[in-house]
C-alpha cells in the first residue's frame, strides 16, 4: 500500500496547476476578503477595538475549512481519474487489495489535506502579520494541526462519499466546481453565518462546514477576543460569536468540545453510510473496461 | 503442458453479445496470437482472461485452478491497449512505485537493461516517443517476473524498428525465462511469428491453428505470368512443382512471373472477408 500511497502523492504534489486550482476556492475568499468583505464587516462591527485583528483570524479560519474541503476533493481527483483510464484495473492486477487500494486513496487525501491547510494556515498569517501587525501565536500550532487533520478526515470520507458512483473525469469537474462555489458560503466566509435567513442557517447545520470553521475560529480568534472584547459585556461577546459563526447554534451554545464531537459524528455517519454503499460502487466502477 | 485453459467463454454487455463461447488452449512457453479486426473481442477476451471483467459464462483454468485470486494475478503481466502509466511521474517512479505494490521480490535492474531504459530512466513518462512509452509499459508489466504475459495490441501506431526491437527484446525474455505470451493484434506480420494463432471476428473463434497450417488450409499460393505481349495472367497453384512445371511451359512467352506463396494476410482476409465494419 506504500507504494500507491507514495504514487498518489506524487501525482497530486507534481501537478502544480492541479494545485492551485483546488487552493482557487480558499484564494478567491481570501481576495474577496482583502477587497472588500473585510472593509464591510469592519464598519459594521466598529465599536470593537481592534476589528481588523479580530477579523483576520476570522478569515483564516473559514479559509482553511474550505481549504479542507477543496483540496481533499481535488487529491481524490486522481480516484476518479483511475476508474475512467483504466488503472484502476490495472492496480486491481496488484498485490494490493480493492479495499487497500480505496484505503490509500483515503489516506493521500487526509495527508494532503492536512498539509494543505497548514500551508494555508502560515502563508495567510504570515501575510497578516507583515500587513496587519497581527502577532502569530505558535502556542496555538498543535491545536491548529489537530483541528486540520479532524477536518481533513472529514471532507475526505464527504468527498469519498460524494464521488463513490463518479467514474468520469467531466463528472467530477461539474461537481468540483459546485463544491469550491458551495464551501465557501457552508463555511461562512462570504457572509457571517449570522447575518443568513434562518432556513439558509439551519441547510449549513446539515454539513459538518460550520462547526470545523467555528473549532478554527475558536482556536485562533481566542486570545483576541479576551483582549478586544475585555471591557463589554458578555453578551456582546456571545452575540459577536453567534453571528460571526465562531459558536454554532444549536439547541444552545456549543462549545468547542461538542464541535469535535459533532465532527465525529458526521464521520461515522458518512463512514457508514460509505460503507453501506460500498458493494454497489464497486461493482459500479469496475464493471466495464 | 496446458497453462491457461478457457472453455465456453461468453460475455455479453447489456445488448450486445461480445464474446460468444470461445474456447483457448495456453501451453507454456508459447507464443499465442488473438487475431482479429477491429471489434472483434479480443480486448474483451483478454479482460476476461486477466481477471479484470468477468465472464457471463463460461470457465478460466491456470494449471487446473481458478483465476480469480491472488496466486494467478501474481503469475501474469498485462500490457493494456492504452497505456495505464503515469505521465506525471518519471520512468522511475512508474516503475518503482509499482514494483513496491507487489510483494515478491523483483528484478527490475535485469529489465532496465533489456528494454534499454537507463537514458530515459529519470524522464517524464509524457515526454517519452511512443516506442519509448511502450518499452516502459512492457518493463512495467514484468516487473514482477510474470509466467504469462498479456499484450493489447502493444505496437499500434509503432514504426517498424520500434516494433522490431519491442520484439527482439520479448523473444529473448522468451528464451531465457520460458515467459508465455498472448497477443492481441490486428498487424498480420507480427502473428506470423506464434506457435500458434486464433482468429477471433464477431465474439467466436472462425479459425485456429498454426500459422503454416492456416496457410495450407485458407490460402493458396499464387502464380503471376506477365507475358511479353503485356498481357498478365494470376494462376493460383497447388505447389513449386505445379509452379515450375507451367514456368517451363510457358518460358518462351513470358517475360517475367512472380511466385507468392499464400501469407497470413490472405489467410485472414479470407476468413474476414474484405468489407470494413
Amino acid at each position: 500500500m506504500n507504494g500507491l500511497i507514495y504514487r498518489n502523492l506524487k501525482m497530486y504534489f507534481n501537478d502544480k496547476s492541479g494545485i492551485f486550482f483546488s487552493l482557487m476556492g480558499a484564494m478567491i475568499s481570501f481576495v474577496l476578503y482583502l477587497a472588500f468583505l473585510s472593509q464591510n464587516m469592519i464598519s459594521s462591527w466598529s465599536k470593537v477595538p481592534d476589528t481588523k485583528l479580530l477579523l483576520d483570524p476570522w478569515l483564516i479560519g473559514g479559509t482553511l475549512t474550505i481549504t479542507a474541503i477543496t483540496t481533499t476533493l481535488s487529491s481524490l481527483s486522481l480516484m476518479v481519474k483511475d476508474r475512467e483510464s483504466k488503472v484502476l484495473a490495472d492496480l486491481n492486477l496488484t498485490d494490493i487489495s480493492y479495499l487497500g487500494i480505496q484505503f490509500s486513496y483515503l489516506i493521500t487525501s487526509v495527508i494532503i489535506g492536512v498539509i494543505m491547510q497548514l500551508i494555508m494556515y502560515f502563508v495567510m498569517s504570515i501575510y497578516f502579520m507583515i500587513v496587519d501587525n497581527s502577532t502569530f501565536n505558535l502556542s496555538i500550532l498543535p491545536q491548529i494541526v489537530g483541528i486540520s487533520v479532524l477536518s481533513s478526515f472529514t471532507w475526505t470520507l464527504f468527498n469519498l462519499l460524494l464521488l463513490s458512483f463518479v467514474k468520469k473525469v467531466d463528472t467530477l469537474g461539474k461537481i468540483s466546481t459546485i463544491i469550491g462555489t458551495a464551501s465557501g458560503f457552508f463555511a461562512g466566509v462570504y457572509m457571517p453565518i449570522g447575518t443568513l435567513p434562518t432556513t439558509m442557517q439551519r441547510l449549513m447545520k446539515f454539513t459538518p462546514a460550520p462547526y470545523n470553521a467555528a473549532m478554527y475560529r475558536s482556536a485562533l480568534m481566542n486570545s483576541q477576543l479576551n483582549k478586544s472584547f475585555k471591557d463589554s459585556p458578555a453578551l456582546t461577546l456571545s452575540e459577536f460569536k453567534k453571528i460571526m459563526g465562531i459558536n454554532i447554534n444549536l439547541h444552545g451554545t456549543l462549545t468547542f468540545q461538542q464541535d469535535i464531537m459533532i465532527l465525529i459524528v458526521f464521520m461515522a455517519i458518512i463512514g457508514m453510510c460509505i460503507f453501506l454503499i460500498s458493494g454497489i460502487s464497486r461493482r459500479l466502477v469496475t464493471s466495464k473496461v | 503442458m496446458k497453462l491457461l485453459q478457457a472453455t465456453s467463454l461468453t460475455k455479453k454487455f447489456s445488448d450486445k453479445i461480445a464474446v460468444n463461447n470461445i474456447n483457448l488452449t495456453i501451453n507454456k512457453g508459447d507464443f499465442v496470437a488473438l487475431l482479429g479486426p477491429n471489434g472483434a473481442g479480443k480486448s474483451t477476451t483478454i479482460n476476461m482472461l486477466t481477471g479484470i471483467i468477468q465472464p457471463t459464462s463460461g470457465k478460466i483454468e491456470y494449471v487446473g485452478h481458478a483465476t480469480t485470486g491472488h496466486a494467478y494475478r501474481n503469475k501474469i503481466g498485462v500490457v493494456f491497449q492504452s497505456s495505464v502509466l503515469d505521465n506525471n511521474l518519471s520512468v522511475k517512479d512508474n516503475i518503482m512505485t509499482r514494483a513496491k505494490m507487489y510483494s515478491k521480490s523483483t528484478q527490475i535492474q535485469i529489465l532496465i537493461k533489456k528494454l534499454g531504459l537507463e537514458s530515459i530512466w529519470k524522464q517524464k513518462y509524457s515526454s517519452l516517443s511512443g516506442g519509448q512509452k511502450r518499452r516502459v509499459d512492457i518493463a512495467r508489466a514484468l516487473v514482477q517476473s510474470p509466467e504469462l504475459l498479456f499484450l493489447d495490441e502493444p505496437s499500434t501506431g509503432l514504426d517498424i524498428q520500434t516494433r522490431t526491437a519491442i520484439w527482439d527484446v520479448l523473444n529473448q525474455l522468451r528464451q531465457a525465462t520460458g515467459l508465455t505470451i498472448i497477443l492481441t493484434t490486428h498487424y498480420l506480420e507480427e502473428a506470423q511469428t506464434a506457435d500458434y494463432v486464433y482468429i477471433v471476428d464477431q465474439g467466436t473463434i472462425i479459425a485456429e491453428d498454426t500459422v503454416i497450417e492456416l496457410q495450407k488450409k485458407y490460402t493458396q499460393n499464387l502464380l503471376t505470368l506477365n507475358y511479353q505481349n503485356g498481357e498478365v495472367k494470376k494462376i493460383t497453384v497447388n505447389d513449386k512443382n505445379q509452379a515450375i512445371k507451367i514456368l517451363t511451359e510457358n518460358s518462351k512467352i513470358i517475360s517475367d512471373f512472380e511466385y507468392r506463396p499464400g501469407t497470413i494476410d490472405d489467410v485472414f482476409m479470407n476468413l474476414t472477408g474484405k468489407e470494413i465494419r
